[in-house]
C-alpha cells in the first residue's frame, strides 16, 4: 500500500504538499492495480494513469519552484484537509470494474481538491490557478474513464 | 505532518571564501549560529580579522582588471550558469534559510525565487550597461559618447532578515558590471550565503571576483575605511545605516544604506474586507514581522474599524506557529532571544501607556519547540499617535490598531514619522488611491498590497531615515551605483 501523509492545508506550501501526496497516492494505486492478475486489458489504462500522475506531480513541483512569490503568501484558512483525504488501500484481487470504481473515487476527490485550490489560488496566482484547474478537469475525465471499465 | 529534512544538522565552523579558496579564519572570536526554532547551535561563524578583510579586498582588487576586461556577454554567462545551479539547489537554499533564520519554508522558497530573479536580471548586463552616444554631439565632426565603466572593489554589509535575497540586491549587479566584490553576511545567519557561495564557486567565477568574509564590525569598518573599496551597500537599522553612510562618505565611497521602517497600512471604509484581511495577514505576520516592509500600524478609517478589528483578531488567532520546516506552519519565531526580548518590551510598554492587548502573543508556546523564540500574533487596540509603539520599529508580529477619521489624518500621522519605507492603502476608490500614492512620502506604496517588495528590475529603498544615499538597490539604480559615466569626445583629423 502506498503511504501518503496529508498535511493541514494552511499555507501555499502545504496545499502543494497535499497535491503531491495525492499524486503519489494515485500513481501508486494505479501501478499496483495494473499488476493485478484479473485486470486484463485494463492494466494498460492503469499503467498510463500511473505515468500521468507522476507527470502531474512534476508539474506541481515546478509550479512551487517557479511561481511562488513572497507577496502572495497569504494564509489559507478555508480548505479543510478532511474533505480531500483518499484511501490508498486498494482492493487486492479486484477485477477491472471494482478497481475502476476504487480509482475513480480517488479521481473524484482529486478533482474537488484541485477545483478548490484553483479557486483560492486564482486571485493570487492566475497561472498556478490555471494549472490546478486543468488538473481538476483531468481528474474528472479520468474518473469517467475509470467508471466505464 | 512530518518536518522536511534539514540539509545538515550541523555545519561546523564556517570558512571565508577569498580569491577562489575556502580559508579558515585565524580569529579566536567565534560565535554560534542558532536555530531560532530549537535554539540549538547549528554552526560556528568566525569574526574575521582586519587583516583577513584587507587580504580579501586586495585579492578582489587583483582580480578586478582581468574581470573588467572580460566582455559583458562573457560575464553574463557566469550568471546564466549560476541561475541554473541555483535552480538545482533551490530546495536546499530554502531549507538552510529556515534553519538559521526561522522563517517558514514558503517564505524561504519565495525568497529563493527573488534571489534567483536578481541573478536573472543581472544576466541581462550587455543591454543594461550600454551607454549612449551622439554623432556630432560636441560639434560638427566631433562625436560624443558616454560609457558606463566599472570602478573596482565593492562590498556589502547584510542583515539577518533576508539571508539570501538582500546580498543579491547588490553583488550580481556589481560583478556583472565588471566590478569585484566582498560580501559580509549577517553573523546571525551566515549559512545561506555560505551555501550560495559554494554554488558561486561551482559556477566558475574567476578567483577574487566574488569573496565572502564572515564577521562583525572589524570587517565592516575595514570595508568602509580601505582605500581600494569604491562603494558600500548596507541594509539594517536606521542608526547603523546613518553611521555607515557617514563613515563611508567621509572615506570617499559611494554608499547606499537602507535603514529601518514603521509602515502603516490604511484601511478605507470601502475596502474589500475578505481580501484585505487575508492580504494584511501576510504583511503583519509574514517572516514573524521581521520584514522592513512589514505592516506595523493598522489605521482604520471611519466606521470600518470595529468590523475590521473583529475579523482581524479572529483571523490572527488562526495563524499557526511552528518550525518552518513544517509546511503547514504560517509563522516561525523571531530570530533571537534578544529580538524576542525587544518585541516583548514594546508590547509591555504599549500596555503601560494605556493600549489594550486584544490578542496577546507574549506567552506563546509551540509544542516540541518550547525554547524557541516564538511570539504569537499580537493585536493592540487603542493605540494613539503619541504612543511609543505607534512610532518605533518593533520588528515582530505585533499590530498597533489605530482609528482615524479620514485619510488626511492618517497621512499627517505618517508624515510625522522619521521613517519613510512603505505605506499601503486598501480601497476600491481610485481617487483615494491616487491621492495616497501622490502624497505619501514613502519609497514604496501599496494599493491593496501589503508587502510592497520591488521586483529585481525595479529599485528598492525608502525615503527619509529609511534610506541614506541616492541610488537604490536593484534595477537600473544598481547599474548606476556600480558604474561611472565616462564621456569620450572624438574627432578624427
Amino acid at each position: 500500500m502506498v503511504v501518503c501523509e496529508f498535511p493541514e492545508c494552511t499555507t501555499f506550501g502545504s496545499v502543494i504538499r497535499f497535491a503531491l501526496e495525492l499524486e503519489k497516492g494515485a500513481a501508486g494505486v494505479c501501478e499496483e492495480l495494473a499488476k493485478e492478475p484479473k485486470m486484463g486489458p485494463a492494466a494498460e489504462i492503469f499503467r498510463a494513469l500511473a505515468e500521468s500522475h507522476k507527470k502531474r506531480g512534476t508539474a506541481i513541483e515546478d509550479m512551487r519552484q517557479q511561481k511562488l512569490n513572497e507577496m502572495i503568501l497569504e494564509p489559507i484558512q478555508d480548505m479543510h484537509r478532511e474533505n480531500y483525504l483518499i484511501s490508498t488501500e486498494y482492493p487486492k484481487g479486484a477485477d477491472a470494474k471494482t478497481a475502476g470504481r476504487f480509482a475513480a473515487k480517488i479521481e473524484e476527490t482529486s478533482a474537488k481538491f484541485y477545483a478548490d485550490a484553483a479557486r483560492i489560488a486564482k486571485p493570487l496566482m492566475s497561472e498556478g490557478s490555471r494549472l490546478l484547474d486543468k488538473l481538476s478537469k483531468e481528474s474528472l475525465a479520468n474518473k469517467a474513464k475509470l467508471e466505464a471499465l | 505532518m512530518a518536518l522536511l529534512t534539514e540539509v545538515q544538522k550541523n555545519y561546523g565552523k564556517l570558512k571565508n571564501y577569498v580569491n577562489g579558496e575556502w580559508i579558515d579564519s585565524t580569529s579566536d572570536k567565534v560565535i554560534d549560529v542558532e536555530n531560532p526554532s530549537t535554539t540549538e547551535s547549528i554552526a560556528k561563524v568566525p569574526m574575521s580579522t582586519v587583516d583577513e578583510t584587507k587580504a580579501a579586498i586586495e585579492a578582489a582588487q587583483e582580480a578586478w582588471w582581468a574581470w573588467r576586461e572580460t566582455p559583458p556577454i562573457a560575464r553574463a554567462r557566469f550568471f546564466f550558469k549560476l541561475k541554473e545551479l541555483m535552480e538545482q539547489h533551490f530546495e536546499n537554499i530554502a531549507r538552510i534559510m529556515v534553519q538559521e533564520q526561522g522563517k517558514t519554508i514558503d517564505e524561504a522558497r519565495g525568497e529563493t525565487r527573488r534571489t534567483i530573479e536578481n541573478v536573472e536580471v543581472a544576466a541581462g548586463i550587455p543591454s543594461l550597461m550600454m551607454g549612449y552616444s551622439l554623432e556630432d554631439g560636441a560639434a560638427e565632426g566631433i562625436d560624443e559618447e558616454a560609457i558606463m565603466s566599472p570602478l573596482g572593489v565593492f562590498g556589502a554589509i547584510c542583515p539577518f532578515n533576508f539571508p539570501a535575497m538582500i546580498p543579491y540586491w547588490f553583488w550580481p549587479y556589481a560583478v556583472a558590471t565588471g566590478n569585484t566584490y566582498i560580501l559580509k553576511p549577517s553573523s546571525q545567519v551566515p549559512l545561506t550565503q555560505w551555501y550560495l557561495t559554494k554554488i558561486v564557486e561551482q559556477a566558475g567565477f574567476p578567483p577574487g571576483v566574488m569573496n565572502l568574509v564572515n564577521g562583525s564590525h572589524e570587517v565592516s569598518d575595514t570595508l568602509m575605511e580601505h582605500p581600494l573599496v569604491k562603494g558600500v551597500s548596507f541594509v539594517g537599522s536606521s542608526p547603523v545605516a546613518k553611521y555607515i553612510y557617514k563613515k563611508s562618505s567621509e572615506n570617499g565611497k559611494r554608499v547606499q544604506a537602507q535603514g529601518g521602517a514603521k509602515n502603516s497600512l490604511v484601511v478605507m471604509p470601502d475596502a474589500v474586507m475578505d481580501r484585505t484581511v487575508s492580504n494584511m495577514l501576510a504583511s503583519y505576520y509574514g517572516c514573524a514581522g521581521q520584514r522592513c516592509l512589514a505592516g506595523s500600524n493598522m489605521i482604520a478609517i471611519g466606521d470600518i474599524a470595529d468590523p475590521l478589528l473583529n475579523r482581524w483578531v479572529e483571523a490572527s488567532k488562526r495563524i499557526r506557529m511552528g518550525y518552518g520546516l513544517d509546511e503547514s506552519v504560517n509563522m516561525g519565531p523571531v530570530v533571537s532571544a534578544k529580538a524576542k526580548k525587544k518585541v516583548l518590551e514594546y508590547i509591555d510598554g504599549a500596555q503601560k501607556q494605556g493600549a489594550k492587548i486584544l490578542l496577546d502573543g507574549r506567552n506563546a508556546k509551540v509544542p516540541g519547540y518550547e525554547k524557541g523564540y516564538f511570539i504569537g500574533p499580537t493585536v493592540i487596540d487603542g493605540v494613539t499617535p503619541d504612543m511609543t509603539i505607534a512610532k518605533e520599529e518593533v520588528f515582530g508580529p505585533v499590530v498597533s490598531f489605530m482609528r482615524m477619521k479620514n485619510m488626511d489624518e492618517a497621512i499627517d500621522f505618517m508624515h510625522k514619522s522619521p521613517f519613510g519605507n512603505a505605506a499601503s492603502i486598501y480601497t476600491q476608490n481610485g481617487k483615494w488611491a491616487r491621492d495616497f500614492r501622490y502624497r505619501v512620502q514613502c519609497g514604496n506604496i501599496g494599493i491593496n498590497v501589503g508587502i510592497v517588495a520591488a521586483m529585481a528590475y525595479f529599485p528598492f529603498a525608502g525615503y527619509k531615515d529609511s534610506f541614506f544615499g541616492t541610488l537604490h538597490g536593484q534595477g537600473k539604480d544598481a547599474i548606476s551605483f556600480f558604474t561611472d559615466r565616462k564621456v569620450v569626445i572624438t574627432r578624427w583629423f
